[in-house]
């Protein structure tokens, strides 16, 4: 029985000893101070809260840190700096994703997960990569093309 | 409000099943939004709860013996998804699970604890004749699952048990059916789901089913339907067709289908049987243009 969780945020050790069933989300943002990971609906329906945990994107609004023991988990904090980060983001500029820029570090990660398991998607693929994040801006047209760009420059890094 | 543990193992699990009577949570897709509170607020439940995500012996997904493919309750629908030895209707099912992220957080053993008439696996797994392994400290039982579904929210589900996996024996299916119908292409609620099957042999259907979500508190399936045109021949199809959509429009919950989705419960399955009459090659049977 696991009295307190473990786990890896962005490559740092996290220790957390109060209620399991608090909200991931609640501890990257109040706890650690990740306000890159908003909060949209609540309800794991629009994605403004994804982040990427083992590997594979999650809505951190519905998962209780109770079930991260063990987990590593990156933010948009996480993967701002790294080669992969910056393509997306300087990508993200370059073609005018961004208008009000609430659902956008979701869209983000979003497609840091899709570029990495699939580094030449069509643009079906990239529409199905972002069907769980939800812009009100609806600016969609812009952010697909947006990922179609970062495949295209960041090139060998999402082989 | 109630206790909240972290067991890690399954023998914990049952333990505390057992002695607190503990509710499981495992991806949270459901739990965790029923009890929601708002920003910055934990969810409360008004009994013990026990975070089951961490229990390696419900995990993974096997092949057995006999040709069943058994499914660990924590298996997630991306996992059932990408597999290769689950069968085709409910990898089509676990693919249209809302989206990616809820799709890698959900879990097989959650959508059939859930027991919503709009859950998305156990319309496909009822198709199959799949059947559901029960653990608890006196030991495991197994139920087929349109058994162990009661009604909307309702299961067999005893006091001290969880679920601990699927089993899905094995099917040779000739043609295959599967659609779901939301309102979105992702995140959608079901409003309407079908799978159908059919073996053929030498002209003679030798197995004919279906299966509809969303139709009523639980999953239909109708023996005295499927019994109108199993063991009769293609060519007959035809002449079988208005009496088997008429057995199966009233095998539908009276009160739970607005006309349109019974008319597009009716096309659906005079399309697969058309298609079937007319000779169409073996295997998936789509409507997708």
């Amino acid at each position: 029985m696991l009295s307190e969780i473990v786990f890896y945020v962005n490559d740092k050790k996290t220790v957390f000893n109060g209620n399991p069933l608090t909200r991931l989300i609640d501890v990257l943002r109040e706890d650690l101070g990740l306000t890159g990971v908003k909060e949209g609906c609540g309800e794991g329906e629009c994605g403004a809260c994804s982040v990427i945990k083992d590997g594979k994107l999650v809505t951190s609004c519905i998962i209780p840190v109770g079930a991260v023991n063990g987990s590593h988990i990156y933010t948009i904090e996480g993967i701002r700096d790294t080669e992969k980060g910056k393509c997306i983001i300087d990508a993200f500029a370059e073609g005018g994703a961004v208008q009000c820029g609430f659902c956008i570090p979701g869209m983000v990660m979003a497609a840091y997960a899709l570029l990495s398991s699939n580094p030449h998607p069509t643009e079906m693929d990239i529409r199905k990569g972002i069907s769980g994040n939800i812009c009100r801006c609806t600016g969609y047209d812009l952010i697909v093309e947006s990922i179609k760009l970062a495949a295209e420059k960041g090139g060998s890094i999402w082989a | 409000m109630g206790m909240t543990y972290i067991p890690s193992t399954l023998s914990e699990a049952l333990r505390l099943r057992a002695e607190k009577g503990a509710k499981p949570l495992a991806g949270g897709t459901d739990l965790m939004v029923q009890s929601k509170r708002g920003i910055a607020l934990a969810p409360q439940f008004p009994f013990d709860v026990m975070i089951i995500t961490a229990i390696d012996e419900l995990k993974g997904i096997r092949a057995l013996d006999d040709g069943s493919v058994e499914i660990g309750a924590l298996v997630t629908p991306s996992e059932i998804a990408a597999s290769d030895i689950v069968p085709w209707h409910v990898r089509q099912a676990a693919a249209g699970m809302g989206a990616i992220a809820l799709r890698n957080t959900a879990t097989i053993g959650g959508n059939i604890g859930n027991a919503s008439p709009k859950g998305d696996l156990p319309q496909p797994l009822i198709l199959l004749d799949a059947e559901v392994v029960l653990a608890s400290v006196k030991g495991e039982r197994r139920m087929l699952l349109d058994d162990f579904i009661l009604g909307s929210k309702k299961t067999a589900l005893g006091d001290d048990e969880i679920i601990r996996s699927v089993i899905i024996p094995p099917h040779d299916f000739t043609y295959s059916f599967y659609r779901k119908i939301g309102m979105r292409r992702a995140n959608a609620i079901s409003k309407l789901s079908l799978s159908a099957a059919a073996v053929v042999k030498d002209g003679e259907i030798l197995d004919f089913r279906a299966s509809s979500g969303a139709s009523g508190p639980r999953v239909i399936r109708s023996k005295d339907a499927e019994s109108i045109i199993k063991g009769h021949m293609v060519e007959e199809i035809p002449e079988l067709m208005d009496s088997f959509l008429e057995a199966w429009n009233n095998a539908i919950s009276p009160h739970a289908m607005p006309e349109y989705r019974r008319n597009t419960t009716r096309r659906m399955l005079g399309y697969f049987l058309s298609s079937i009459h007319e000779g169409a090659s073996p295997g998936i049977i789509s409507e997708e243009v």
